[in-house]
């Protein structure tokens, strides 16, 4: 892979964009056809921020048809992984498919392959729900009539219809989530890459969220989500891959990476490299006031 | 508990001095320094006017009440500039409202505004005793005046913490913001125009007015006492001690409010009437415009951080000429309108915010990528264009102007076009964020991207400016030549912008589509101011 891997110039943070410092990405390789079987295929995949690096040269195969999480402790390069895949963030090196699309060199049509939701981004606040919806499908070209019918559905599904006509400002946390995901299924995309998408959900918004993500899985979809929640990862997922200081430690049918631990948590915490700590220390701790 | 809160608040001011590097640190000192001697003077300078007792009198009295309005405003327009303003802070520590607000009032009077307006102050109270034995009554009505002003400002400030958690309060503080610069801008061109005779009757029959008000009592209580005014004094006193009990009864009552009751909520929004062009969709250049402008022309007046600007640039385009410039030439004057107008299409990605991710999500190619450049530069070309000709046509009617309206129109247009394309432009050569809180009118770059930010506004300006210069050399020429030039400066006006765009719009979306993940990390950072 290293014969590909683009110049490692970009700078750490945000800064001002820099023609010269744009990566060459080749337009086609064998690659392309070898991860075609594969909704999403990593190869090499490598992001610097400063000294720190992110995300390590990773591969990964997401297999058409299955329910991925993603799973890793804090600052382990999910997002930044995730947001290399969905044309977010410029990548160091290394490349990402989406069926067998480069997705920084093909973009156009790797954009018309997935629905995104990402984690802590915000959303045109002061449209509709409704209204979101209505603009974000126009601008994929899907006709107006058309986009006001799957707009409804979704909006149904998702429990938003009494919401549809509020501005997303004002929407709580799992609002802005099933909004943000209705945008994400509007176009019927093959593979929806979610970043933590039922993190700070209430019970009622998780629920419908998980009903439509299963609903999708089951008609041929893929999913690929990133959680904390091992609990959920292993009810939902036919699929894991765990990452750790920018690196995949293990990935593969969620029974596999489980191995013969008790729970995914158990095997995680194991992969990760945790250690329990002692709380001895904490004695004085009791619910008497001081 | 009062000196707990002297000392935090020493601690806060103090500490921006000590993590600067010593270099900066001594700048900032001699700033101050700069700044304590100019107020020195001012106060110096009031002193004086106790040889003027009647002119003293009324400087003062309309002194002591404009600084009481200037500080109940101030939390309202630059919410935030105090980090122990939000009593929200310490609603989870085990204080009792008395104490707080007893501690608030103290940590209040500890920093550099009270001690800047003490300056001002104590030359004031000098500046109404033309008898030496007034100054110690004087000075104590001083003191009062600014406890006064602290405890409204505070009371002001602790009622719309709560109002200012919910987007409405927010919308209502920067529309607030643009009334008070409208007023500042009335009021000085009231006092600014007609006879000067006319202007000292009015401002003495204000002063005479407001010399009964709480602050005006307090200023004049010297005076009235030493020429033997009993009962008017006796007025002043429970007028002034009267508002002071009231304001801090309110300031109280917003505490206990605020420290026991939650985050107001803006839960029952209207319903939106939905976006213009709601039937365009993109694929072509021209589609993808539809669609980007229809929701550009929308949000205009939905967002107040894009509506706020509009506001002003009307001010400037519509207003100011024709109050401000007057004879022949005065059509010239709409120029500054338009080329404000124009800059609103400047930093057009920055006003996404991190909501940008949208875009980059559902589009790549160069067709959407150019109609988006182009719905954003006509949302502000179809209302400003209308806006600038209005304006001009008008300024020429009631200054009688007409020889020099087709040259002003020239001129107004091609800085409206060129001012559009320019900032079109520099959207994605030098992207910057914009605070996404909306917390105040005033926010207008994020931390670390003040520079980014200036250049930005500026080359915006200047490209305009010099964009536009064409147009102003042939009216240059209508107006020192011949006012035929006055055709040509129309005729440049009208064929230059649509070039400029043409180019500018092309220019940009290839930018964009070569960048679009680096501009998303620059303005991605207002989502955190």
């Amino acid at each position: 892979m290293s014969g590909e891997q683009p110049p490692s110039n970009h700078p750490s943070g945000p800064a001002q964009p820099a023609r010269a410092a744009l990566p060459g990405y080749p337009a086609a390789s064998p690659l392309d056809a070898a991860t075609g079987a594969q909704a999403l295929a990593l190869r090499g995949l490598t992001k610097r921020f400063g000294e720190k690096i992110a995300v390590d040269a990773i591969d990964l195969d997401v297999p058409a048809g299955s329910f991925f999480g993603l799973v890793g402790p804090n600052g382990a390069g999910k997002t930044t992984t995730l947001s290399m895949v969905t044309g977010l963030l410029r990548p160091d090196g290394g490349r990402a498919f989406v069926a067998g699309v480069d997705v920084w060199a093909d973009p156009v049509t790797a954009k018309t392959r997935m629905g995104v939701l990402p984690d802590g981004l915000r959303l045109f606040e002061r449209l509709s729900g409704a209204e979101l919806l209505s603009y974000l499908g126009r601008l994929r070209g899907i006709p107006a009539e058309v986009v006001r019918e799957r707009a409804a559905s979704l909006l149904d599904v998702l429990d938003l219809a009494e919401a549809g006509n509020k501005l997303v400002a004002d929407y709580s946390t799992g609002m802005r989530k099933k909004i943000t995901l209705a945008a994400a299924l509007l176009h019927s995309p093959p593979l929806l890459l979610l970043d933590e998408p039922l993190e700070a959900v209430d019970p009622i918004s998780a629920r419908a969220i998980r009903g439509v993500l299963t609903r999708y899985c089951e008609s041929g979809g893929t999913v690929i989500f990133s959680s904390h929640v091992m609990a959920l990862v292993e009810e939902l997922c036919t699929h894991v891959a765990v990452m750790a200081a920018g690196r995949i430690v293990a990935s593969g049918e969620l029974a596999v990476v489980r191995g013969s631990a008790k729970s995914l948590d158990d095997a995680f915490f194991h992969l990760i490299g945790g250690r329990e700590r002692e709380t001895e220390g904490l004695a004085w701790l009791r619910s008497s006031q001081a | 508990m009062a000196a707990v809160f002297a000392s935090l608040k020493w601690r806060l001011v103090t500490s921006r001095l000590r993590v600067l590097p010593p270099r900066k640190r001594l700048l900032m000192l001699l700033g101050l320094g700069v700044l304590a001697l100019l107020l020195i003077g001012f106060g110096l300078l009031l002193a004086q006017l106790r040889t003027l007792p009647e002119a003293g009198l009324l400087v003062v009295t309309g002194l002591f009440s404009t600084q009481l309005v200037a500080w109940i405003l101030t939390p309202l327009i630059a919410f935030g500039v105090d980090e122990t303003v939000d009593p929200g802070r310490f609603a989870m520590l085990p204080i009792r409202p008395q104490q707080l607000q007893r501690g608030l009032l103290i940590s209040s009077l500890v920093g550099y505004l009270p001690v800047a307006n003490l300056i001002v102050l104590v030359g004031a109270a000098i500046g109404v005793s033309y008898r030496s034995w007034m100054i110690p009554l004087a000075l104590v009505c001083a003191a009062v005046q600014l406890v006064t002003c602290v405890v409204f400002s505070r009371a002001a400030a602790t009622s719309m913490a709560a109002l200012m958690s919910s987007r409405r309060g927010r919308d209502l503080g920067m529309l607030v913001g643009f009334g008070v610069i409208v007023l500042y801008m009335l009021t000085s061109l009231t006092l600014g125009s007609g006879d000067s005779s006319g202007i000292g009757a009015g401002a003495v029959a204000i002063t005479e007015a407001l010399a009964w008000g709480p602050p005006g009592s307090l200023a004049s209580l010297p005076a009235l006492i030493a020429t033997g005014q009993w009962s008017r004094a006796a007025v002043a006193v429970v007028v002034a001690a009267l508002f002071l009990g009231a304001g801090w009864w309110w300031w109280s009552a917003a505490l206990r409010r605020r420290l026991t009751s939650g985050e107001s909520e803006t839960t029952g929004s209207a319903p939106s009437r939905g976006l213009g062009n709601a039937d365009a969709v993109a694929g072509t250049v021209s589609g993808t415009a539809q669609v980007i402008a229809g929701r550009d022309l929308t949000l205009m007046w939905r967002d107040p951080m894009r509506r706020m600007p509009w506001l002003l640039s009307l001010l400037m385009a519509i207003g100011w000429p024709l109050l401000v410039f007057r004879g022949a030439g005065a059509v010239y004057g709409c120029a500054l309108g338009a080329l404000l107008i124009g800059t609103q299409a400047a930093n057009m990605y920055g006003y996404e915010g991190s909501g940008l991710w949208m875009h980059l999500v559902t589009f790549a190619d160069r067709a959407r990528a150019r109609g988006e450049v182009i719905g954003h530069a006509l949302s502000v070309v179809i209302p400003g264009v209308p806006v600038i000709v209005v304006s001009t046509v008008t300024v020429a009617a009631v200054r009688d102007d007409w020889a020099n309206l087709p040259g002003a129109l020239g001129v107004g247009i091609a800085a409206v076009g060129g001012a559009v394309a320019v900032g079109c432009y520099l959207s994605a050569v030098v992207p910057y964020a914009m605070p996404q809180s909306r917390k105040s009118i005033f926010a207008s770059s994020v931390a670390g991207q003040k520079g980014i930010t200036v250049r930005a506004t500026l080359g915006t300006m200047l490209g305009a400016i010099v964009t536009a210069l064409p147009a102003v050399a042939f009216a240059a020429l209508a107006l020192l030549v011949a006012p035929g030039w006055g055709w040509a400066a129309l005729g440049v006006g009208l064929l230059l912008p649509p070039l400029l765009l043409t180019f500018a719009t092309r220019l940009t979306a290839e930018r964009y589509l070569e960048s679009a993940p680096e501009i998303l990390a620059v303005v991605s950072a207002g989502d955190r101011v």
